[in-house]
């Protein structure tokens, strides 16, 4: 089955990035289309819409989501983009988003971009349209059965959890270095916690940018993306299968903010361009302030971020800035804080600015365990986080719970 | 691509035969509006003066980007484009423009209207107030 | 002579500045040479990232991609170009096939050129039509 994504842009095939769009979703069995309307439908719509845009281009975005909304054109998912930097793009592309899951049970993703196109990135965007499609119904499983084993092979560190009959029976994780030796090391260690042997095992879920090198050698029954696993291990792990929730992950090297439907994700953005904006970021400050990773969400509890003065996000030049307050008489609390509080301002300016959030907000990912940065991101959403317990674990949660969706009816 | 005007009589079938009628080595393409023709430029350049010649000024040429069948372009495939939705709305003020060129061809004097000027704030007081009362 | 039109693609003035004996210098024709001369890099119209990036000759980084990249085929059509026709109060399918930021800069960029120039209205009945069609007419017949 072809997954149709409809794409609503403006500016792709002048940035020279139309063809990578294409190419994404055909890697991941969707194909881009896009909705066929008169110039009589562009007038009718935007008159409709209510948003009258200059640009012809951004009038025929409206109308051609209109169209979706309407049930005109038939497609399964949407792609929404717009150059990175034009306003008059990002307000279009922010109300036609709005627009549409308030019309349209269709998932959603946003993107803004550059001529310079992560790859990368956009694959695993058009992977999780794809999925949340073409995997409705193991998307919906609430209850792990059986003895299965996620893996998380992430930039940063490697997770593993072992699952039997929805109890967690073994974990571990350790960072990532050879993609294999660490995901065999985890895997290991889980097991060993667990009691159990590989050859007991009936199935496994990998997920994490390391998926298809692990899946293949471990012939793994699902290999997926970490945006729809990191989903339903997070509202698994928090207890929150039913109703709406915004899950926040903030990982090593990228970010993520997700809203879910019943443990589906219906609209996502991930970061990945900054590294500001992720773990890294405090993983830098810790080593200039002589701490441990593990000391730094303590210490930033007790300090005030609004003392120290930032003047920039980046791992350079904000690093240097905490260090320069350091030196003019701050306390390493305050620093520590002004840390946590400037990666959970540029999460919310970058990601959470692209989704509506919903509350509860599930902040999980190895960084939920620095407790200045979730009392951070709390402040600046006007909502306190829940941390479920193991929230680092969520992809190989989400792997381990999905893959034994296989199991049943075997 | 030629695009035939709606007030024309002409069918865009009566044009791609007279194109084929010229005899020259170029493909021809009937559409829906007109026809596109594609071929050495030269035999092109020769041809276009010949086609205005069927009905001068209902007839509008222009070059366009993608050759004939051009699936990267096709609107099957891709959905329209402003491209497109230009083309419909240029097509449909075609007699505008044909009233333009039978005007200069009768040598027809066509002054250009006095600009609109806002109303002066003025001017606008004096209304609101003689509303007022 | 060569003539920029604006909106780069439209029928109308590409009709007219043909008709009257002058060269348009269109959009249609630029992306033609780009899309069946050479090998096609980025499909559908062969404006590659490195493209993009030529488009820093008009417009800054700070610009979004999509104007760089419209600049880095429509700029070199305004550098050829001897004389132009700017084309006001269009509909609005038309324009620089999309955005509207693209067309101000142009239009600046064809008045800062300093080159003939005449700016005329999209006609919205008969009377308008002959009008702007008398304008050009004898805008083009005298640039001969």
């Amino acid at each position: 089955m072809t997954i149709k994504i409809a794409q609503i842009s403006c500016g792709t095939e002048y940035s020279g990035i139309q063809s990578e769009i294409e190419n994404a979703a055909a890697t991941v069995g969707g194909k881009m289309v896009y909705p066929d309307v008169s110039y009589e439908e562009i007038t009718r719509a935007v008159d409709d819409f209510g948003f009258d845009p200059v640009s012809p281009q951004l009038k025929l975005m409206i109308a051609r989501a209109k169209a979706l909304a309407d049930g005109h054109y038939d497609a399964d998912a949407v792609f929404i983009a717009s150059c990175f930097r034009c306003a008059e793009g990002a307000l279009v592309r922010n109300e036609v988003r709005r627009y549409l899951q308030e019309h349209a049970r269709l998932p959603v993703v946003t993107y803004s971009f550059t001529e310079r196109l992560k790859a990368a990135q956009l694959l695993t965007r058009m992977e999780a349209l794809v999925t949340i499609v073409a995997k409705k119904e193991l998307l919906a499983r609430e209850r792990q059965v059986g003895l299965t084993a996620g893996i998380d092979s992430g930039s940063s560190t490697t997770k593993a959890m072992i699952l039997r009959d929805n109890e967690i029976i073994g974990k571990s994780w350790t960072p990532t270095g050879e993609v294999i030796g660490s995901a065999q090391e985890v895997l290991d260690e889980a097991l060993e916690e667990a009691g159990v042997k590989f050859n007991d095992l009936e199935g496994i879920g990998v997920t994490g940018y390391g998926r298809f090198l692990i899946g293949r050698k471990l012939d793994a029954n699902l290999i997926q993306e970490e945006l729809t696993t990191n989903s339903k291990g997070a509202v698994w792990l928090a207890d929150r299968q039913r109703g709406e929730a915004t899950i926040i992950d903030i990982g090593g090297m990228d970010n993520k903010a997700i809203t879910v439907r019943d443990g589906i994700p219906d609209n996502f953005t991930m970061g990945g361009i900054c590294a500001g904006a992720s773990g890294r970021f405090l993983e830098m400050v810790s080593k200039r302030l002589r701490v441990e990773i593990t000391e730094l969400g303590a210490l930033a509890d007790k300090g005030d971020w609004s003392k120290v003065n930032m003047n920039s996000y980046c791992s350079v030049f904000g690093i240097q800035d905490l260090v320069t307050s350091l030196a003019a008489g701050h306390t390493i609390e305050d620093v520590a804080a002004a840390a946590c509080h400037s990666v959970a301002e540029q999460v919310y300016e970058q990601q959470l600015q692209e989704i509506d959030v919903r509350r509860p907000i599930i902040q999980v990912g190895g960084t939920s365990l620095i407790s200045g940065l979730v009392t951070a991101v709390g402040e600046m959403v006007g909502s306190e986080p829940i941390v479920p317990e193991n929230s680092q674990y969520i992809g190989a949660a989400g792997g381990a719970l999905l893959s034994s969706g296989f199991l049943e009816g075997q | 691509m030629i695009m035939i005007a709606p007030t024309s009589e002409l069918t865009p079938d009566q044009l791609a035969r007279f194109i084929h009628s010229l005899g020259y080595e170029i493909s021809i393409k009937e559409t829906c509006y007109g026809a596109n023709i594609e071929g050495d430029k030269d035999l092109i350049a020769k041809a276009v003066p010949k086609i205005r010649g069927l009905d001068p000024n209902r007839l509008f040429i222009k070059v366009r980007a993608y050759p004939i069948g051009d699936e990267r372009r096709c609107r099957a495939h891709h959905g329209s484009r402003p491209g497109f939705n230009q083309l419909e709305k240029e097509w449909m003020d075609l007699p505008f423009i044909e009233a333009g060129l039978c005007a200069v061809e009768s040598g027809e004097e066509c002054p250009e209207k006095p600009k609109r000027k806002r109303l002066s704030v003025e001017k606008l007081i004096q209304i609101a107030e003689e509303e007022n009362i | 002579m060569k003539i920029f039109i604006m909106p780069p693609n439209s029928l109308i003035l590409y009709d007219l500045v043909e008709r009257f004996g002058h060269q348009p210098l269109s959009v249609m024709g630029t992306l033609r040479e780009r899309v069946s001369g050479r090998e096609m890099e980025s499909p559908p119209l062969n404006v590659t990232p490195a493209d993009v990036t030529k488009g820093l000759k008009y417009a800054g980084i700070e610009v979004p991609s999509g104007i760089r990249g419209r600049m880095a085929v429509w700029g070199p059509m305004i550098d050829e170009a001897e004389a132009a026709i700017i084309m006001h109060d269009t509909p609005f399918t038309f324009g620089c096939v999309g955005c509207h930021r693209t067309n101000l800069l142009l239009m600046h960029l064809i008045r800062k050129k300093k080159i003939p120039t005449i700016e005329v209205n999209y006609p919205e009945d008969e009377e308008e039509g002959k009008i702007m069609v008398s304008k050009i007419k004898t805008f083009l017949e005298g640039l001969k």
